[in-house]
């Protein structure tokens, strides 16, 4: 049977969903609430956004960021010399 | 191809300032990114019997950082873990966000629109500001949320990594999600 759910429910539903397939039921259910709460609509897409935008920062910050200090590069080689 | 000897002593000038950004990209703490790499150069020193001559040493020293940063993100989480009824859904943190009478949003929080993105915030600043708003989650979230989606680690892994139940990881993505969508808008997102 379908059942209506809240949006906190659905919400639930659309982050659980890169994870498992949603069953019949809660899937039919989202899909209905989702219909008529444009509130939802829009955390159905930005909580894909969210994801996309985390592993851009990072990847972007992979490449762009500062490089090790002389001090960090200098403790590190006395560190590896003694366990080397 | 010529097989690939490990050179340790060339390690720290040849891959240590890429190794020191990857792991920064990751923790956004300049100490903890050097001791990071630090514990990389001296996990390789001791399996350097288990190097593969055909991957390459670069790769290899990559995959032994990514291991302990895995490890970090797990230590983060198990410092500050919540007991597990406090984990469980419609907890205090949901409640701010949801009618706790009807579920539906309440109307502080409701998503407002986020068409204009691009123009409330350029691109460098949007990350900035998501990486401010990723280091003020609890520890646990932020854990969870970066495991799964910056390394990509499927829920049945970092459950196993931080042992949780399939309900308990749901319930701190969903309020990972929830906490840092809050965040982006308070810092100008959607509201152009």
């Amino acid at each position: 049977m379908l059942r209506l759910i809240t949006c906190q429910n659905a919400t639930r539903l659309l982050d659980q969903r890169p994870d498992r397939a949603l069953p019949w039921g809660p899937r039919a259910s989202l899909w209905v609430h989702l219909r008529y709460c444009p509130y939802c609509q829009r955390y159905a897409k930005q909580t894909v956004l969210l994801a996309e935008w985390a592993k851009a920062a990072a990847t972007t910050r992979e490449h762009s960021g500062p490089t090790l200090s002389a001090a960090a590069k200098q403790r590190m080689r006395e560190r590896l010399a003694a366990g080397g | 191809m010529t097989p690939s000897v490990p050179n340790p002593a060339q390690w720290l000038d040849r891959y240590g300032d890429e190794l020191f950004r990857f792991a920064l990209s990751r923790v956004s703490d300049t100490t903890v990114a050097e001791e990071l790499v630090q514990e990389t150069f001296l996990s390789a020193l001791d399996g350097l019997a288990t190097f593969r001559a055909e991957a390459s040493e670069r790769t290899w020293l990559f995959v032994i950082l990514r291991r302990k940063i895995i490890d970090h993100y797990r230590r983060q989480a198990r410092s500050t873990r919540v007991g597990l009824e406090e984990v469980e859904a419609g907890g205090p943190t949901e409640a701010d966000f949801f009618n706790p009478e009807n579920g539906h949003w309440t109307n502080a929080q409701a998503p407002v629109s986020w068409l204009n993105a691009d123009a409330a915030l350029e691109q460098q600043e949007l990350h900035e500001v998501l990486a401010r708003c990723q280091a003020r989650l609890p520890a646990q979230q932020s854990a969870v949320f970066a495991m799964r989606f910056v390394e990509e680690l499927s829920a049945e892994e970092i459950c196993q990594e931080l042992g949780l139940t399939a309900s308990n990881y749901w319930v701190l993505v969903h309020r990972a999600k929830l906490q840092l969508r809050r965040c982006l808008e308070k810092h100008g997102l959607g509201k152009n």
